[in-house]
């Protein structure tokens, strides 16, 4: 009886248990590839519109149809690494090239462009070379541009700047005295969003370049640990350690966020004078502070150093975002008919109007479209004339670099690591 | 009795409730404000211009769609905890095998397992059984992950109906089964009601296991909704905090109608 | 661990037993449920929740990028984590955290359950108020403090008196005083519901007992009221514990773990060597230590309280 009764209970169970299975059992299976569709992986954010509605183009005339699927933000690289090995992977994915990639093309994952581009030509040709060549590993390209280019810039509030009758700097001395003047009237110089960690990162990247050059960096990364300790490394360092005792930054930088909007709103509201960030950031203060965007924000490049290696017209940033492809796919054909729309007039006016700056030789023509022409033209100068466009640091060492970059960047400028300690922390990073 | 108030008492839960108010009220009031409002004044500040937009907002974004599967996924989840552990906590309370009190001791232990930590295998586990991105692949695990807590509370509350009853009804020749159907469950209601509140809390606010083990928008739930909302609009708090409350509205709802339930039920935990 | 306790023969040679013990036992203390009652319960957890534990004390002896097949790697993830001066960091932390987390919720719960208890209007309305936190996901809490505790723009700002420059997140002191507010605000609701529970079900005679004897409203609290709510104590005590330990997505998204590594936790730091790092081994040895110090912690809880007695002696009763 009473074992009647515990085998009742598990088959009840299993009953309900089944139940469910037909009631909740209507989900596609995602992105398997085995269903005769090709699966596009991307980024969950904004930009998605653009790319859902390059795909309905593509499948207007293709046989073999693709789907986009999304992961939302911060957890796509790791979802993605979670499946790019199992059955749910992708054909073809987004990712920031560089490092991003670079496990997985020596995991032998990917799929070396190489014959799709001699097959056209215009799968290379059409792109801006600076920005094509930042998702090339080992000779061999990997990645088609696909979205916009972000590079760095630094952007200030034109009212605060006049009230202190200060002007944008152009040379980094020019920086450390507009500090100065900003600091006797009482506003924090330039906002910082510390709590997040990259933008902090984003005055390492620059100061480094215009110090050094873009090779002590392309050194470090190819595993030659002295270029930390080299002397450029520790003159960008000492400037770095100069402006944040000055007060450049305020004191409470570390409580303050970007992703909460906090930082933004430091400049638009007038509390502070200056903030170095990617070029979204216009976009940003368009939705917070609308009148701000329109009369009062002013962009600029990073002040230049007298003596420095690096050239004047480099830039740091996002180069781009990437489709790459899957070695396993089973419709290479309708993969490369799909990038081939990464070129498309269609494609370069739809990321225009969302405030995305293309990458590619066509986009200029197109410039008076954009949302915004005059930003959207002195970025695409800016990154076409660009001696070297370094993509970000944290995003071209492999990822698993990424955590303690960022807390050596956030230890440095709260002096709890010196010159030799970040030195240090930099060379225990895993390179490439 | 006659009671004094109880002037100490009174003042302290006093403050607790500007503690707990003032974040409410000011996710409220940043619900119903523009997101320049918001960005220029601060959270602090009292809103300047009304609208409605941050609720149309999340529901054009789709959480029509992740409110309907995070309904089924809760109600499934409560089904299979209803289902499961009743009849566990029957076993552990009245049971004398030695086996059921090492059952009694591995869910004790299963307490301090972090969802986090089996998370991996978790993935593997779910795609080898077909069922990656299907709502079963999160419902499983996650009543699985309800069950210590519930075993805990609910054998608390059977613990406390009084043996004499038990004893009356072995009397009466009654068998385990009918202990069970006709003493047991309806003197632990209030165990029942706690243990239901508890695991349609875990499924309604869960959030590592969906964004694991789905990915496309047809699997989606309110959580991993909400992640996605706040990666689109980038830094829009009041759009963000919007689909937030709308998220709370229905547990809120079930919380007001079944208060004294659970505060019922809560007697169980803690035996007498 | 116990686990291997409910392996397969184990439970064969009790299901015997089992069978067995009814007949001799059906005269003196009654039908008792023999324990295939909770088969069912066991199996399900067991697979979803064991199993990929086990899985995950394997995969600490690998090294494993989640890219291709894990390689065997001995104690090499081990000796890797125990000189790992972040580590050891993340160990205390989340034992400082989980103590604070402890030491305010108990007696603010305690307190507010016992008021709540009383059967006032105005009582029921305010606890309603103290329970919606409760209802809000860990991701929104924080995204909510984060803005309030803005230094430029939220409390700290109005309160410059208080709270000097705003630097809250950027001194590791502020930045766990921050955590262990904030993880207090979202979960004391639910303790305190708890208590409210129990204090209700203290007998009333006892009260009367005690005011005919002349106790006053204080004495009563300590003399009967916290007695009485022992085992109630116990349980959300265990919670808390438990709770504070695991404690993960408020790090994530108020301080990643900063300034610095000063609210690294282990529960963080293991997503950020598996997840961040790509590291599931050393990832997956974090975890089991998670995983051994709970349980630990909460086996010395249960037992100094004699909570896994009680069971007995309810028997001893029946």
């Amino acid at each position: 009886m009473r074992i009647g009764m515990s085998r009742m209970l598990v088959c009840a169970t299993a009953l309900a248990l089944a139940a469910g299975l037909t009631a909740c059992g209507n989900g596609s299976g995602g992105g398997s590839s085995n269903d005769g569709r090709i699966h596009v992986l991307v980024y969950g954010d904004a930009s998605n519109k653009v790319e859902r509605r390059i795909v309905d183009t593509f499948n207007k005339t293709s046989d073999v149809k693709a789907v986009l699927d999304t992961i939302p933000g911060a957890d796509y690289q790791q979802k993605l690494q979670t499946i790019i090995s199992t059955p749910q992977a992708p054909d073809v994915f987004f990712n920031w090239g560089g490092g991003s990639i670079q496990p997985f093309v020596k995991a032998g994952l990917l799929m070396p462009l190489t014959d799709f581009v001699k097959k056209d030509p215009n799968l290379d040709d059409k792109f801006l070379p600076a920005v094509f060549n930042s998702a090339v590993v080992d000779g061999k390209p990997y990645g088609v541009p696909m979205r916009g280019t972000q590079p760095v810039l630094l952007f200030s509030n034109k009212n605060v700047l006049d009230k202190a009758g200060v002007q944008p700097p152009k040379t980094w001395d020019e920086l450390l005295t507009t500090v100065k003047q900003l600091k006797a009237k009482g506003v924090t110089p330039i906002a910082l969003g510390g709590g997040d960690q990259w933008p902090t990162l984003m005055w390492f990247e620059y100061v480094y370049d215009r110090v050094a050059g873009p090779e002590l960096f392309k050194k470090a990364l190819g595993g030659d640990k002295e270029a930390w300790a080299s002397a450029d490394s520790k003159k960008a360092l000492g400037m770095l350690k100069e402006l944040v005792d000055t007060g450049a930054f305020g004191k409470n930088y570390d409580s303050v966020k970007y992703t909460t909007g906090a930082s933004p709103a430091l400049v638009a509201s007038g509390k502070a004078g200056f903030e170095l960030m990617g070029s979204w950031y216009y976009a940003q203060q368009q939705q917070d502070a609308k009148d701000f965007a329109a009369k009062g924000l002013g962009y600029t490049t990073f002040p230049t150093v007298s003596g420095g290696k690096g050239d004047p017209s480099d830039v740091v940033g996002n180069t781009n975002n990437f489709y790459s492809v899957l070695k396993k796919t089973k419709h290479p054909e309708a993969v490369a008919k799909f990038l081939k729309l990464m070129y498309s007039d269609e494609f370069v006016k739809a990321q225009l109007a969302i405030g995305n700056l293309p990458t590619t030789t066509n986009t200029k023509q197109f410039l008076g479209q954009s949302a915004s022409p005059a930003y959207s033209r002195f970025q695409y100068d800016l990154v076409a004339k660009a001696a070297s466009f370094q993509l970000s640091w944290d995003q071209a060492y492999p990822q698993s670099a990424s955590t303690s970059m960022h807390q050596a960047v956030q230890q440095f400028f709260d002096g709890k690591l010196d010159a030799d300690g970040f030195i240090k922390a930099m060379q225990a990073l895993p390179a490439e | 009795m006659k009671r004094r108030p109880n002037y100490l008492a009174g003042a302290g839960s006093l403050v607790w409730l500007v503690l707990v108010g003032l974040p409410l009220y000011v996710m409220l009031a940043a619900t119903l404000r523009t997101r320049q409002d918001y960005a220029s004044k601060g959270p602090l500040s009292f809103p300047g211009d009304f609208t409605l937009d941050n609720y149309t907002g999340a529901f054009d974004s789709g959480f029509g769609r992740y409110f309907l599967n995070t309904i089924i996924v809760t109600v499934c989840v409560v089904g299979v905890v209803l289902l499961l552990v009743p009849p566990l906590a029957y076993a552990i309370v009245r049971s004398r095998s030695r086996v059921t009190s090492q059952i009694f001791r591995l869910f004790l232990l299963g307490l301090a397992i972090p969802a986090q930590a089996v998370i991996v295998p978790m993935f593997y586990l779910i795609t080898e059984a077909g069922l990656y991105d299907n709502l079963l692949g999160v419902i499983l695990p996650t009543a699985a992950f309800c069950l210590p807590m519930s075993a805990l509370v609910l054998s608390g509350a059977m613990r406390d109906i009084s043996p004499e009853l038990f004893e009356a009804m072995t009397v009466d020749g009654a068998s385990p089964r009918r202990m069970f159907f006709q003493l047991v469950v309806p003197l632990s209601r209030g165990g029942l009601s706690t243990i239901v509140v508890f695991s349609a809390l875990q499924a309604w606010n869960g959030f590592l296991f969906p964004l694991v083990l789905t990915q496309s928008d047809s699997t989606k739930v309110i959580t991993l909704g909400l992640y996605n909302f706040q990666t689109e609009h980038g830094i829009d708090i009041p759009g963000l905090l919007g689909a937030v409350t709308l998220s709370m509205v229905p547990v809120l709802l079930i919380y007001l109608f079944a208060r004294r339930a659970l505060v019922q039920g809560l007697m169980g935990v803690g035996g007498k | 661990m116990s686990t291997q306790t409910t392996s397969a023969p184990t439970a064969a040679a009790a299901s015997k037993e089992g069978r067995r013990r009814p007949d001799t036992a059906y005269a003196a203390r009654g039908t008792r449920p023999g324990f295939l009652w909770a088969l069912p319960a066991t199996v399900f957890f067991a697979l979803f929740a064991i199993v990929p534990l086990i899985a995950v004390a394997v995969l600490s002896f690998m090294s494993w990028n989640g890219l291709g097949s894990p390689q065997f790697v001995g104690t090499d993830n081990w000796k890797r984590i125990v000189d790992d001066p972040v580590m050891v960091k993340s160990i205390w932390l989340t034992l400082l955290l989980t103590a604070l987390g402890v030491a305010l919720q108990t007696p603010l719960s305690i307190v507010l359950g016992v008021w709540a208890a009383g059967h006032q209007r105005n009582r029921a309305v305010i606890s309603a108020i103290y329970f919606v936190p409760l209802l809000l996901s860990s991701t929104a809490v924080s995204v909510l403090w984060r803005a309030l505790l803005d230094p430029n723009f939220g409390i700290p700002a109005r309160m410059t008196w208080l709270f000097g420059d705003g630097n809250l997140f950027g001194e590791q002191t502020t930045a766990i005083g921050v955590l262990a507010f904030v993880s207090t605000w979202q979960f004391t609701p639910f303790h305190t519901l708890i208590y409210q529970g129990a204090a209700r079900a203290v007998p009333q005679v006892l009260y009367q007992a005690a005011e005919i004897d002349g106790a006053g409203r204080y004495r009563r609290f300590f003399h009967i009221t916290l007695p009485q709510l022992r085992n109630s104590v116990i349980t959300s005590m265990i919670l808390m514990i438990v709770g504070g330990l695991t404690t993960f997505e408020t790090v994530l998204i108020l301080t990643q773990g900063g300034p610095g590594t000063d609210t690294t936790i282990s529960a963080y730091y293991m997503y950020q060597k598996a997840f961040q790092g790509f590291d599931f081994g050393a990832g997956a040895a974090i975890a089991l230590c998670l995983v051994v110090a709970a349980t630990i912690i909460s086996l010395i809880v249960v037992r100094v309280s004699g909570y896994d007695k009680m069971r007995s002696d309810m028997e001893g009763v029946s």
